[in-house]
């Protein structure tokens, strides 16, 4: 939740015209720009993006630093795409509309989108960056789009010569079937060193994970959280009604309580919250295939070792509320982890433990240590191996069909 | 008034305005993240030898300190080096979030180069009468006595009297009967 007011430099060159990210990379360039924009504002209700363009007659600034979104959304239409991206202009351009901002508070950062070749040397480069560090102004770069020798090597000084205590960032974005905005949203430039935007960023990665270009059911989570909730409480309740078939046979093994506890108890919280980022990247993971699949499992599963901010923090809180729920959770949780090709089922299973749990959390008197509670749950954990791979057969089938 | 008599004046009526400083508001451009402002300011800090404020970029600094009150600047002590400690500095009242860029736009309001003695600890007096009404300060540490790439200080200490304000965080509610 910093406090940032944020330049943004777009490459509007001609190499912009060129395919090799879908559907131009123009066009991707303004998606990643339109969810950065989206991110910032949001993790602050005070931070403010400003807009310029690099290349065309010369740099232009389309809006200063604002918080409005629908400002910044507006002026990236009608942008011509011609000339030659001038990176040196438009990062001192930049720095001059960080220097006039309202609000003197707030800090300093500039994104800069380099999709063309650099023309300047490294040198020129280099003493633009010690500038920008000495006025304590941060710089995210974008390099993707052409890869002339030299480009890489001087963004990577260009890097060098700024960064300060790791707050400038470098990202390289080559070309392929990933949407541009896909790969930026890992990234520490959507996830503002590893704090904040965090459920933005999270929702959104559990999209992009999923190869789904858009939210989840098409609908922004964000912008219409009951909607979203609603439509995924429906789906759920479909899945749970498949799984209640699945889950007669086999005991399960208990030893993986202990892993996945934290995990569960993560997802009670988020579903009890209502927000559910994780219930969403369950659900996405139903909808895919086995390498993405496993991708956004790891994401999401926090193997206890791994680190996600999120989880870490809620894993004390709710891991101490209720263990029991955890255990029943993480049972489910741990099944799929192991078993790559059943995610189709744990993602049902998931869902529906936590859409369980989210009931039970939000009703004041039902203690989830009641031993009939704790019944019904250790049902749900039984899963049969053979039972499972049936219905991801069944599953993915379906799914297909929709 | 001599050189000995505004010695003196620094004991008599002129106090350390540490207490004034307000802390939430003091920033310091250019410095280096390990050796920061605190470890020239703070009490107990700044007597420490091995802790010192670095630039780090270039030989620069810009110190803002914004204080609780409004008080007169009488005189300052800039601790460092002999190679490494400032040379010129220039002293601004009551000019907020000052750039690099636009310290040369308007004059300061006192300028000081530093020789060895005032960096083994000798006070600066400067010019009172511009500095009677001081909400903040800003110090512009501009190059230093050899000329190197980073500018290290040891100490910064400031002597004044404070104007008859109010200090805001002293208001208590009354009680109502």
């Amino acid at each position: 939740m910093v406090l940032e007011a944020t330049m943004i430099c777009i490459d509007n060159s001609e190499w912009m015209r060129n395919g090799d990210y879908a559907p131009s990379r123009f066009q991707a360039q303004a998606d990643a720009v339109n969810l950065i924009c989206g991110a910032k504002t949001q993790s602050n209700p005070e931070n403010t993006v400003g807009v310029l363009t690099m290349a065309g007659k010369g740099v232009r600034v389309l809006v200063t630093p604002t918080s409005d979104l629908g400002k910044i959304l507006a002026c990236m239409h009608g942008l011509e795409i011609g000339g030659e991206m001038n990176l040196a202009a438009g990062i001192q351009v930049a720095q001059l509309a960080l220097k006039h901002r309202q609000n003197k508070k707030q800090q300093q950062r500039i994104i800069v989108f380099a999709g063309s070749p650099v023309m300047h040397d490294k040198k020129a480069l280099e003493m633009i960056g010690k500038k920008l560090k000495k006025n304590s102004v941060a710089l995210d770069i974008v390099n993707f789009g052409e890869d002339d020798g030299g480009k890489t090597e001087k963004l990577e000084a260009l890097l060098a010569a700024v960064n300060n205590n790791d707050t400038s960032h470098i990202v390289h974005v080559p070309a392929g079937p990933n949407a541009l905005s896909d790969v930026l949203i890992s990234t520490p430039i959507f996830t503002g060193d590893g704090e904040g935007g965090s459920g933005f960023a999270a929702s959104a990665a559990a999209a992009a994970a999923g190869g789904v270009s858009g939210f989840e059911f098409g609908v922004d989570p964000n912008l219409d959280p009951e909607l979203a909730l609603a439509l995924r409480v429906s789906m759920e309740e479909e899945r749970a009604r498949q799984e209640a078939a699945a889950k007669q046979a086999a005991e399960e093994a208990s030893k993986e309580e202990k892993g996945g506890e934290e995990q569960d108890a993560t997802m009670t919280e988020r579903a009890s919250e209502g927000a559910s980022e994780a219930d969403n990247k369950k659900i996405e993971i139903a909808d895919d295939d086995d390498t993405s699949l496993q991708q956004a499992l790891a994401m999401s599963m926090d193997e206890p070792t791994s680190s996600q901010d999120l989880q870490d923090t809620e894993m004390s809180d709710a891991a101490a509320e209720d263990p029991e729920l955890a255990l029943a959770l993480q049972l489910s949780v741990q099944d799929s982890t192991k078993d790559s090709s059943s995610q189709a089922d744990v993602s049902k299973l998931l869902a529906d433990q936590s859409f369980v749990s989210s009931i039970l959390a939000s009703l004041p008197g039902v203690d989830p240590n009641d031993p009939s509670v704790k019944e019904v749950l250790a049902s749900m954990q039984n899963q049969s191996e053979p039972q499972q791979k049936q219905d991801e057969d069944k599953a993915p089938k379906k799914e297909e069909e929709k | 008034m001599s050189a000995a008599e505004s010695a003196t004046a620094i004991q008599r009526n002129q106090v350390d305005l540490l207490d004034f400083i307000d802390w939430s508001g003091v920033e310091c451009l250019n410095q280096s993240s390990s050796h920061s402002l605190s470890n020239a300011l703070k009490q107990g800090y700044r007597e420490d030898e091995g802790l010192n404020l670095e630039s780090d970029a270039d030989e620069q600094l810009l110190i803002y300190i914004p204080f609780t009150q409004v008080i007169k600047l009488h005189s300052v002590v800039v601790m460092g080096s002999e190679e490494e400690g400032p040379k010129t500095v220039k002293l601004f009242a009551n000019r907020e979030h000052m750039g690099f860029s636009n310290v040369s736009d308007f004059p300061p309001s006192d300028t000081a180069v530093l020789s060895s003695d005032n960096l083994k600890g000798k006070p600066v007096v400067l010019k009172y009468v511009k500095f009677q009404n001081v909400r903040s300060l800003t110090i512009f540490i501009e190059d230093n006595q050899s000329g190197s790439e980073i500018t290290k200080v040891q100490k910064i200490a400031l002597y004044g009297s404070t104007v008859e304000t109010t200090d805001m965080k002293g208001l208590k509610k009354i009680e109502d009967h």
